[in-house]
């Protein structure tokens, strides 16, 4: 278990400037995100917050590289995300990121096992290896025993879990999660903050994650709320304590 | 990079078994098409090798040897020397291993005219050694009346029904024969009918007369010339090695290719060869067709599983994998899908080819009544034989058509974009 924290930190997990996604043009253009700066340090827990269309997915997707700026830039690590070909950016995201979704995150003709190896499998690492590895975590977050059913058999929870340790194992610098507790109930919910939470502590793991839930929010101890793709507010706070403008309605 | 393809490989077997009914609907129309043509080319092939056998067994042989010119000038001045013959013969049996050779042979034919007290025609004239070439000739097989000829035979001869009907002979009745000798001049022979055949290709049987070779060589005063040597061989699979070979073994004993012309029987009988490669063709092109709407059947049913999976896709590419890695995903599931049906296909075919026919499939029916193929003969009972270059060619038809199917879908897959396709439930 090596801690990116430990590092020297000589970038920050991710950096972005002066960042635009704008969906159509003329009259008709949605400004999905509007003129972003944000830095994230190596090792933090950040909440992104703010009402439904303001953004969010958005913004996680331009970090991961998933989707290209219209204007600006991001760096991951220090590196230029819109300067590096797809090949490349494919193997950042290999390398360095990993992402977890709302939901459907897991291919389903793959076991819990399989799914989970699978950045592993891509990296060329070993069998005997990427096993050992696998029912370690699996164990650590409450799912020994299930590698070898398949998504469909496991609950949202259990699916969701699958997919942090699939999205961990890469030993990522960063993980992006885009509400990864919308479908889950609160016990299940809890259980998956609690493994990032660990994995975030103990590997120094960097997590953004998007989210409407104030259970999520109270457990991170930074909050960035975008309201029509800009940042409104963006404060660092004790895990445990909700500030209360998070909730706020959008003022017209 | 191992384990790459062997994710890549996993997820396509798996999708593909996912999909177990949309594949096996298009797996099976794959099977049942390509079963079908490797059985429709299976009888083609019989029929062609039957008429390779008999083509090559009303005299050419094989290998015909002749002197190089005499298949333009069909005079006897481009004869082969005796001396020559003689190498020839022992070329032949040094070259083609013992149970290869059946039989060798010479023969003298010169066109010329056959006169009978009624009217006379045309005819090609056939001085043949019934010894060496009885057992082998397709003549010996297909006399209608009378017998076909015999070793201390001397004037007796053997003409078509229809010759026989034009000129008003029976057995025993008289024939002149008249061709240009070695000399030049016009020469006569007479000889006395005594069998009559029917090979039902109406251009031997309204135009040959085949008499001892012996016989002819004194008329044309040939001495011991011929102008064709005849190899008829066991199989016809080793038919251009041989020849190359005994083309070889002359040529170091000095007899060169201007003196004797060594050729399979492809190049002896253009026109047999011809029709055969037209008609396999012409399958092929069938073949082609159909396996191109096999093949939309594939396009079909790769691009709904491509389509039904766009999320599946942009999580992978999420997770790494790259537009590239994507495209063999698919690639793989295609091509593993069409070389599958592909191969059990040509299991069926080869099945009922070999299995359910392999006593033969009557055609007589598709013929009426004319059983004749440039040239050779049809017997109403094709056998199938199943030949090697027509595994492989459907083989690699199969491959190309389910590489050249899935790259669409392929294509497809490579250009989903990650973000959007997270936007879709499916
Ligand atoms: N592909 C697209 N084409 C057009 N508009 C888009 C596209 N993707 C997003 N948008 C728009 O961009 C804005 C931001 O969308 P985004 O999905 O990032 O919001 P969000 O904050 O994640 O919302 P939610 O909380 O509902 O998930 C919305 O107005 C949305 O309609
Ligand atoms: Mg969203």
């Amino acid at each position: 278990m090596t801690s990116k924290r430990n590092e020297p930190a000589s970038s920050p997990a991710v950096e972005t400037h002066e960042l635009w996604k704008t969906f159509g043009e003329g009259e008709t253009a949605v400004h999905a995100v509007e003129n972003v700066s944000v830095t994230i340090g190596s090792g933090e827990f950040v909440a992104l917050c703010g009402p439904s269309g303001s953004g969010k997915t958005t913004l996680v997707n331009l970090i991961g590289g998933l989707t290209d700026p219209t204007r600006g830039q991001v760096l991951v690590d220090g590196r230029d995300v819109g300067a590096m070909s797809e090949r490349q950016r494919a193997q950042l995201r290999l390398d360095r990121i990993g992402f977890v979704f709302q939901a459907y995150n897991l291919l389903p003709v793959l076991t819990a096992l399989e799914n989970a190896e699978f950045p592993l499998m891509l990296r060329g690492v070993h069998r005997d290896e990427r096993r050992e590895e696998v029912s370690k975590l699996f164990k650590h977050i409450g799912l020994g025993g299930l590698e070898d059913r398949r998504p469909g058999t496991l609950s949202g929870g259990q699916q969701q879990r699958v997919a942090v340790a699939r999205a961990v194992l890469g030993a990522p610098a960063l993980i992006l999660a885009d509400e990864p507790t919308a479908n889950l109930d609160t016990q299940a919910s809890d259980a998956l903050l609690e493994v990032m939470e660990i994995l975030n502590q103990e590997r120094g793991v960097t997590f953004i994650f998007c989210t409407h839930d104030p259970r999520v929010m109270r457990r991170a101890r930074r909050i960035i709320r975008l309201v029509d793709g800009h940042v409104e507010r963006d404060a660092e706070k004790e895990s445990g304590n909700l500030p209360s403008w998070v909730l706020e309605p959008v003022e017209t | 990079m191992m384990e790459r393809w062997l994710l890549i490989t996993r997820i396509a077997l798996r999708n593909l078994r996912r999909q177990l009914r949309r594949s096996s609907l298009t797996a099976s129309a794959m099977v049942l098409g390509i079963g079908f043509l490797m059985f429709i080319r299976a009888l083609e092939g019989g029929a062609h090798l039957m008429y390779v056998e008999t083509a090559t067994r009303m005299g050419t042989g094989h290998i015909a040897m002749e002197h190089p010119d005499y298949m333009g000038s069909q005079d006897l001045m481009d004869r082969i020397a005796a001396s020559d013959l003689k190498r020839a013969h022992q070329a032949v049996e040094e070259t083609a291993r013992p149970e290869e050779l059946v039989a060798a042979f010479p023969q003298v034919n010169v066109g010329g005219l056959a006169q009978s007290a009624s009217s006379s025609i045309p005819v090609r004239i056939s001085g043949v050694d019934p010894e060496l070439e009885g057992d082998v000739s397709f003549f010996a097989d297909k006399m209608v009346e009378g017998r076909y000829l015999e070793p201390g035979d001397r004037l007796e001869a053997i003409v078509g029904v229809a010759v026989a009907e034009r000129l008003r002979l029976e057995l025993g009745s008289r024939l002149v024969l008249m061709a240009a000798g070695a000399g030049g001049e016009l020469e006569s022979q007479l000889v006395l009918v005594t069998g009559l055949f029917r090979t039902g290709v109406p251009e031997v049987d309204r135009g040959v007369v085949q008499l001892p070779i012996t016989t002819a060589r004194e008329w044309l005063e040939l001495e011991d010339d011929a102008t064709s040597m005849s190899v008829i061989l066991a199989s016809d699979e080793r038919t251009g090695q041989i020849a190359a070979a005994v083309r070889d073994r002359l040529e170091e004993s000095g007899v060169g290719t201007d003196r004797i012309a060594v050729r399979p029987w492809w190049e002896a009988m253009p026109d047999l060869y011809a029709g055969l490669r037209a008609d396999a063709v012409q399958t092929y092109v069938m073949l082609v067709i159909l396996l191109g709407i096999v093949a939309l059947a594939v396009v079909n049913s790769i691009l709904m599983a491509v389509l039904n999976r766009t999320r599946e896709f942009g999580v992978m590419r999420a997770l790494g994998l790259n537009r590239l890695s994507v495209g063999a995903m698919v690639m793989v599931e295609g091509v593993i899908l069409t070389l599958a049906s592909g191969l059990a296909g040509m299991l069926l075919g080869l099945a009922v080819s070999l299995g359910l026919f392999r006593d033969g499939v009557d055609i007589s029916w598709l013929f009426g009544g004319d059983l004749a193929f440039a040239g050779a003969i049809v017997e109403p009972v094709i056998s199938p034989a199943i030949l090697t270059v027509d595994v492989v060619a459907i083989l690699s038809i199969v491959m190309a058509i389910g590489i050249l199917a899935t790259l669409y879908p392929a294509w497809h897959a490579t250009r989903i974009e990650p973000a959007e396709a997270m936007k879709t439930d499916e």
